[in-house]
């Protein structure tokens, strides 16, 4: 299996052409983002940030079932919000799976890649 | 036919494969480093960016340092326990966890290399590349079986409400 690897065109996120996907705002309704539960568990510095939001991106070769199980074993998600979230990612592109502190995102961000999925952050403009 | 997958009631699970396929899992499982290294550009997509922004180049690195070793060990001991066990008919918990994400792994490096794209067409008997990606099919199909397991021991109903 040495062969060398060649970069997958589609494999997001592709930082040329981001500006193309879906806008994060219009995935995210900002009435949704916890803020009320940030507030008192961080400092004054971090509190005043915006949320960080946890991103999956579309990819060819991980199955759908399998991401589905992937965020409701990961986050609990019922079956239907997890199937939601798993077709956002195939029609959109990308969904939003978690928000909350840098730290916390980092934290969902390591754990999906143990599982192999394609998920980035990024702070909720 | 019913599923070669199957969870028995003591929380192992059974797995019914026969020796070819044990012999291509563990063949596979073993072409892979035994330490996988994220600078390895064969597993580059097993160490995907955490950051989406690349002017958060200085968090990414950050980043990198603190997980990049803790997660090729993750994936490196998944591909031990497939090796170790390709023979089992029967597999623990945990070794049924570390056989989906070795699985999985050996699918993205794959998948990666034969360049998969969404609606990609088989590559002809003939074409050099016909092996390989029958490889990957085999892997898909096997991993498609055990998360049919796995979720339907999940609950359909969520304990958390999710972003949106």
């Amino acid at each position: 299996m040495r062969l060398p690897t060649r970069r997958r065109p589609s494999a997001p996120p592709d930082r040329g052409t981001r500006g193309t996907r879906a806008d994060p705002v219009s995935v995210v309704p900002p009435e949704t983002v916890p803020v009320g539960d940030l507030g008192t568990l961080l400092d004054e510095d971090t509190a005043t940030d915006k949320p960080w939001l946890v991103i999956v991106w579309n990819d060819p070769i991980n199955l759908m079932s399998y991401v589905t199980y992937v965020l409701q074993k990961l986050f609990g998600y019922s079956k239907d919000k997890a199937t939601s979230l798993m077709l956002d990612v195939h029609h959109k592109g990308r969904a939003v799976v978690s928000s909350g502190t840098r730290e916390r995102a980092e934290l969902d961000v390591y754990r999906l890649h143990e599982h192999g999925l394609w998920a980035t952050m990024e702070q909720a403009s | 036919m019913s599923s070669p997958i199957r969870r028995r009631r003591d929380g192992s699970y059974a797995v019914r494969l026969d020796a070819n396929a044990r012999t291509v899992l563990a063949d596979l499982a073993g072409q892979l480093p035994e330490a996988i290294d994220a600078r390895d550009p064969m597993v580059r997509r097993l160490f995907p960016p955490a950051y989406t922004a690349t002017e958060q180049a200085g968090q990414e690195r950050e980043y990198r340092e603190l997980v990049d070793t803790a997660l090729a060990n993750h994936h490196s001991r998944s591909l031990g326990v497939l090796v170790a066990t390709a023979q089992s008919d029967t597999l623990s918990e945990a070794e049924f966890h570390a056989w989906l994400d070795a699985i999985g792994s050996l699918r993205l490096v794959l998948g990666t290399r034969l360049d998969v794209h969404e609606d990609m067409e088989a590559p002809a008997p003939d074409d050099p590349r016909a092996p390989e990606y029958g490889l990957f099919q085999f892997l898909g199909e096997l991993q498609y079986l055990m998360v049919e397991v796995l979720a339907g021991d999940l609950p359909d109903e969520g304990r958390a409400e999710g972003p949106l």
